[in-house]
């Protein structure tokens, strides 16, 4: 992930990430669902939801959003090792907790567009578009 | 209360969560249960460890991880100079907003 990392690559592996995407990356998504598999079957459930949601309404690009994943992960390996239901990780509104977990996070890049696009649209209208 | 209290505790959360900070510190559960204790039975797991994620993020926090027996090493918190600095802000905040607050409810806004 850091630069001296990078410098230290082969071309072959340059290469590949090209084509792939960094492979460290897709280390840590293994480790990440390997730790996911290690949960008592109904936290398995609960995260996997999480995952699905979060792949729609997350950030879905970079270190950020691998983070964010291991932040999950941890909280859920915390949970059943204490014995806290599945209701009581969530509360009442399961949106409301996914929603504020989220916001923790980088934008993902399609958000951060449309945002972008949004304020200066207002800008715009409100004249304060000092470009033109 | 319920639902009301769980609205208005909203914006007081991480200001509530530091002044516990601030005296000891804790993991998450612990957080939770205190919270529980305290009458704010409605409090879920899951919010206490978003905002916890959000103050460590923000520097307001000093996160050491102490092995556990049962299941993984545990994020223990504690404030640091800069959360002292911030809670110090909400609290100046809070008697602001409390003092308006039970003016409205003595008779209108004059001051």
């Amino acid at each position: 992930m850091t630069a001296e990392s990078n410098e230290s690559k082969s071309r072959y592996l340059q290469y590949l990430e090209l084509v792939l995407g960094p492979l460290e990356d897709k280390k840590r998504w293994r480790q990440y669902k390997a730790r996911v598999k290690g949960l008592p079957e109904n936290y398995r459930i609960a995260v996997e939801a999480l995952e699905r949601y979060l792949m729609h309404f997350g950030p879905a690009d970079g270190a950020g959003a691998m983070a964010m994943y291991e932040d999950l992960a941890d909280l859920f390996e915390q949970s059943a090792a204490d014995g806290i239901p599945i209701r009581a990780v969530f509360g009442d509104d399961p949106i409301e907790f996914v929603e504020t977990f989220m916001a923790n996070y980088p934008l993902g890049q399609y958000r951060r567009r449309e945002r972008d696009r949004f304020t200066s649209a207002v800008e715009r209208a409100a004249g304060e578009d000092r470009t033109k | 209360m319920g639902k009301l209290v769980t609205e208005m505790l909203k914006g007081t959360l991480e200001g509530i969560v530091l002044a516990i900070l601030a005296v000891r510190p804790a993991y998450g559960y612990e957080i939770t249960a205190w919270l529980r204790d305290q009458g704010f039975s409605d409090i879920a797991e899951g919010t206490i460890y978003a905002l916890l994620v959000r103050v460590e993020q923000r520097g307001l926090v000093d996160v050491e991880k102490v092995p556990s027996e049962k299941g993984p090493p545990r994020k223990v918190y504690s404030l640091n100079a800069q959360g002292r600095e911030y809670l110090e802000e909400f609290w100046r905040t809070w008697s602001f907003l409390a003092e308006r607050i039970e003016q409205l409810r003595k008779g209108g806004p004059q001051s």
